[in-house]
């Protein structure tokens, strides 16, 4: 090809590639505006979810969980005979997509509310958006108690604070006749930061010993600096505030420099649960898989029945699925509009849940009443609940 | 003591096999290569996938992993990295980012993003020093790390081919001149370090226990460092770089905690480069041949813009966007916009200094913090915060940043990564809390909280960005400037003081850098560190090179480009990424100057 007709071919190629995301933005937001009201319309919920990135785990464990139960709800009738389906917006958990998500959600008018997003990062940035949009912002996920207390009556959360896990935590630790502790906790502001603040609090108030406290980078994958530190002063246990890969990390190398007392720590998340060393770690949890239950044990096996090659499930999986069940009561409850959902939030009461049994809301702060913690182990890789 | 010597020594053995890899395609081909990051997460997933899937056994999946990664690295090398590192190492650097998105993500399809627990193939507890428990595994790690050293060092000391590997990282041209099959040599050390690196996640999987696609990231950064702390091109410099930092490393965090790990790597590296610029074992040349200087500027085929494309541009973004844009298209616009001006500021340094800063999150991170404190805590309405935070980021970066202006080439480029990624640590220490309810913008109580409000906010913002950079250009100074990136030894001899324009030029930029990122704090309302990341450094430099390096308006198109796509791809999520890597490896393959590119 000559010089100047392969410039020209560039050159219109970039202006077109140009020209095209203009027009792609511009139409993706017009051709949703049209919606059709017949009697059995589908019902849209949006979710703002990391599909790809650093955070793309807990999406593909949502993703799993929201079809399954959108499957069961469709199956059993919908949403007073409206079927529901989801739309998937991938942000990253990155503020710099998670708005043009937000935006783009508000601006189509089949969506009635939106779950996400997964890190207070990207969720709280976009919650303006959906509040100027009227459109419920449902952060199922976001155990950061800023996510409601600062947001407005749009945000919504069933998930329990970080604050109340590790006040429970350190009151349980104390109940089990320790006295001294050694922490390691996560050095991150959304999350790590504030539930080390809660559990210190708690310890102080108490009488339990911090010998040593130390934050740690979720990302390093050596532990054993900080951790040659934190139990230089024989504590009786030591507790971990963080998630499962860096509680597997953490763990293994806790054990691997000898420390033999229990450990408070770890997610019921599946390579935490498949480390050797994590056997007989004790955490609150909510949702226990192997609860006999019959609403659980009917989740976990349709579950492992529609996802054969995945067979933990975990809390991740059992929040989403509740999630969007107690959207679906939402709607049953105030109508299948933005205005409907919002309205039915306010007024549920007593949801079945695999993850708390029942649930209502606090219409106040937004967040659910009473969540219960239930002290559980790890045994032989399922966690298991422990007698009081 | 001992139980922390010992950590230190385990951890500097996985950075010391990463280090290798690098610095032997860096010797060979002066090409800073990002896909050796992804070879670490590769080679641990594959072999993942073959003990615990596939159910083989571990020695046969070792070699096997070992293959794949040397094929893929030498397809790798001979359809993207060769072509352009001939002429444009740079442009050959932002395709290996390209390779490395494509191929973390292709690992995301095919093993899924959920951490793994990588198998015990050999005991990891079963030996003790004093509390310390070891195992076989570490013993047999340092032992292979050994026996590669020394089986690679006699190679190249010996060899036929490993002395042409030598000569070709001496001196690629009077290699060739001597009859050095160059293109080879240079497939094979790609080929080796290929291996090297999913050797080096192997190790490094066994080492820590559990593993994703991108789990490497954060090793391959430390290696990197490791081995520019070597010298970058010397092997024996890689192998102490990876040991030294790995020692000291762990008795920084031993003394100043996890938190501050970032910071301590960060600060032996700038020590190091400031005492001796060129590593630890590499030697700095009289004349350095700098990445981005010189010739490259009129390697491209400049694209010719007509007067009426300029007056329809701003018509179309100012007037047009506005007023039919839906809110959806104006918020992508508002990050567009903001990324453009921090990328047309950034030019001054990338472009006319020659200084390829990697750590733009930095000063984007100082500006948005202080932007947020000031309005909170001191009630100073948006309207100051805004420059106000622009110039606390230039003086503070300036402050930080002024021992690594005598560093050169591409050791000023990790320096700065360095720097930026230390920034954002110390933010993070010092301020522990996310800031939240950062007040919106206001005019007379009013606020301006509507997409179309910040939309228009950010392109006046831009507008004068774009006016302030080309009066700069045109200035005395901003000649003065250039030379220093056009031929900084001809700069010197002309009486030229280098060192402080440079040190300017990346003031201007930091500045800049502070007013997107207090643009970026008051329309989220909401900040943490989470958000000023390595990922985002990387993306305002791509958006340069990929405009045309030294043209502020090319920023914007590269902007549009990289942001806009990313929105554009919506269609497809799980193919997202990867397409934006292909489409990003197809433009740089044919425009590998930059889109917009301007004669010198």
């Amino acid at each position: 090809m000559s010089r100047p007709i392969r410039r020209t071919l560039l050159a219109s190629a970039v202006a077109s590639l140009a020209v095209m995301t203009l027009a792609g933005c511009s139409l993706a937001a017009d051709a949703s505006s049209s919606s059709d009201s017949s009697a059995n319309s589908t019902v849209y919920f949006g979710v703002s979810a990391a599909e790809t990135g650093q955070y793309a785990q807990y999406g593909e464990q949502f993703k799993q969980a929201f079809d399954l139960a959108v499957e069961q709800v469709n199956a059993n009738g919908g949403i007073d005979g409206h079927p529901v389906a989801l739309k998937y917006e991938d942000s990253q958990s990155d503020p710099k997509q998670s708005v043009t998500v937000a935006q783009k959600f508000v601006a189509d008018p089949d969506v009635i509310l939106v779950f996400g997003d997964y890190s207070s990062a990207a969720s709280i940035p976009a919650s303006p958006i959906y509040t100027s949009g009227k459109l419920l912002q449902y952060g199922f996920n976001n155990s950061n108690a800023d996510f409601t207390d600062k947001g407005t009556d749009y945000q919504w959360s069933s998930s329990t604070t970080t604050a109340d896990e590790y006040v429970w935590e350190a009151d349980y630790i104390k109940d089990q006749g320790v006295d001294s502790i050694g922490v390691t906790y996560l050095n991150t502001s959304d999350w790590g930061i504030p539930a080390y603040d809660a559990f210190k609090a708690e310890a102080d108030k108490i009488g339990l010993k911090i010998t040593d406290a130390e934050a740690v980078d979720p990302t390093s994958d050596d532990y054993r600096p900080s951790l040659t530190k934190a139990v230089a002063g024989d504590p009786e246990a030591f507790a971990h505030l963080g998630y499962g890969p860096d509680s597997a990390k953490l763990v293994t190398q806790l054990r691997a420099i000898g420390y033999k007392g229990t450990f408070y720590g770890g997610q019921d998340e599946q390579s935490f649960d498949e480390t050797p060393d994590a056997e007989g770690s004790v955490i609150p949890a909510q949702f226990v898989a192997s609860n006999p239950d019959e609403a659980v044990q009917a989740f976990v096996t349709a579950f492992q029945a529609k996802y054969p090659d995945d067979k933990d499930v975990t809390s991740f999986e059992a929040g989403a699925y509740d999630a969007l069940n107690i959207a679906v009561a939402a709607a049953k409850a105030g109508g299948t509009t933005r205005a409907g959902i919002l309205k039915g939030f306010q007024e549920i009461k007593d949801v079945p849940s695999v993850v708390y049994g029942s649930v209502t809301f606090d219409p106040q702060t937004r967040r659910i009443l009473n969540p219960q913690f239930t002290p559980t182990i790890l045994k032989d890789g399922t966690w298991v609940t422990l007698d009081k | 003591m001992l139980d922390t010597l010992i950590a230190g020594l385990l951890r500097g053995n996985v950075y010391a096999l990463g280090a290798v890899g690098i610095s032997l395609v860096f010797g060979v081909m002066n090409v800073v290569n990002f896909a050796q990051f992804s070879f670490f997460g590769l080679g641990a997933m594959l072999a993942w996938f073959f003990v615990v899937k596939l159910e083989l056994s571990f020695w046969i999946a070792l070699p096997l992993v070992l293959i794949i990664c040397a094929l893929l690295g030498l397809v790798i090398n001979i359809s993207v990295v060769r072509p352009l590192a001939k002429y444009l190492p740079l442009a050959a650097m932002l395709s290996t980012y390209a390779v490395s998105q494509v191929l973390d993500n292709a690992s995301q399809l095919a093993f899924s993003a959920q951490f793994r627990v990588f198998p015990e193939v050999l005991p990891t507890g079963n030996l003790h020093i004093g509390n310390m428990r070891i195992g076989t595994s570490d013993i047999v790690m340092l032992a292979v790390t050994a026996v590669v050293m020394v089986a690679m060092s006699l190679f190249l000391k010996y060899g036929k081919t490993g002395r042409a590997i030598r000569a070709t990282a001496q001196d690629q041209e009077a290699a060739l001149q001597m009859g050095i099959p160059v293109g080879p040599v240079q497939n094979l050390s790609f080929v080796i370090a290929s291996a090297l690196g999913g050797l080096a996640g192997i190790f490094f999987s066994l080492y820590i226990g559990v593993v994703n696609p991108t789990s490497g990231l954060n090793i391959g950064m430390t290696s990197f460092v490791a081995a520019t702390l070597g010298g970058l091109g010397s092997l024996v410099g890689a192998v102490i770089g990876g040991f030294v930092l790995g020692i000291f490393e762990a008795f920084g965090i031993y003394a100043f905690g996890d938190a501050a790990r970032q910071i301590v790597v960060f600060v032996i590296l700038i020590v190091v480069l400031v005492v001796r610029p060129g590593g630890l074992l590499g030697k700095v040349p009289l004349i350095s041949t700098e990445p981005l200087t010189g010739t490259f500027l009129g390697k491209g085929r400049p694209l010719r813009i007509p007067r009426w494309v300029w007056i329809a541009a701003i018509v179309v973004g100012g007037v047009v966007i506005p007023i039919v844009g839906s809110n959806y298209l104006l918020t992508t616009g508002t990050q567009v916009l903001i990324y453009a001006i921090i990328a047309a500021g950034f030019t001054v340094t990338a472009g006319q200094a020659g200084v390829l800063a990697l750590g733009q999150a930095g000063p984007i991170a100082i500006g948005a913090y202080a932007s947020a404190m000031l309005s909170l805590y001191a009630h100073i309405p948006f309207w100051f915060a805004l420059p106000l935070a622009g110039v606390i980021a230039a003086v503070i970066a300036s402050v930080l940043a002024s021992p690594i202006w005598g560093v050169k080439g591409h050791y000023i480029s990790i320096a700065t990564l360095g720097l930026g990624i230390a920034i954002v640590a110390v933010i993070q220490l010092i301020v522990p809390r996310a800031i939240y309810d950062i007040p919106v913008p206001s005019i007379a109580g009013i606020p301006l909280s509507t997409p179309l409000a910040y939309y228009l906010i950010d392109f006046v913002v831009l507008m004068l960005t774009l006016l302030v950079m080309w009066r700069l250009r045109r200035s005395h100074l901003g000649r003065v400037i250039s030379s220093v990136g056009s031929d900084e030894v001809a700069a010197l001899a002309s009486g030229v003081r280098v060192r402080d324009y440079k040190a300017l030029a990346f003031a201007v930029s930091a500045f800049f850098a502070g007013i997107g990122g207090s643009l970026l704090a008051h329309q989220y309302t909401y900040i943490d560190t989470t958000i000023f990341t390595m990922l985002m450094s990387l993306l305002v430099v791509t958006i340069v090179i990929l405009g045309g390096i030294s043209l502020p308006y090319g920023a914007v198109v590269g902007s549009i480009i990289l942001i806009g796509a990313m929105e554009l791809l919506r269609f497809a999520p799980e193919w997202r990424i990867i397409v934006y890597g292909l489409v990003l490896i197809l433009v740089v393959r044919f425009r590998p100057g930059g889109i917009l590119v301007r004669n010198s």
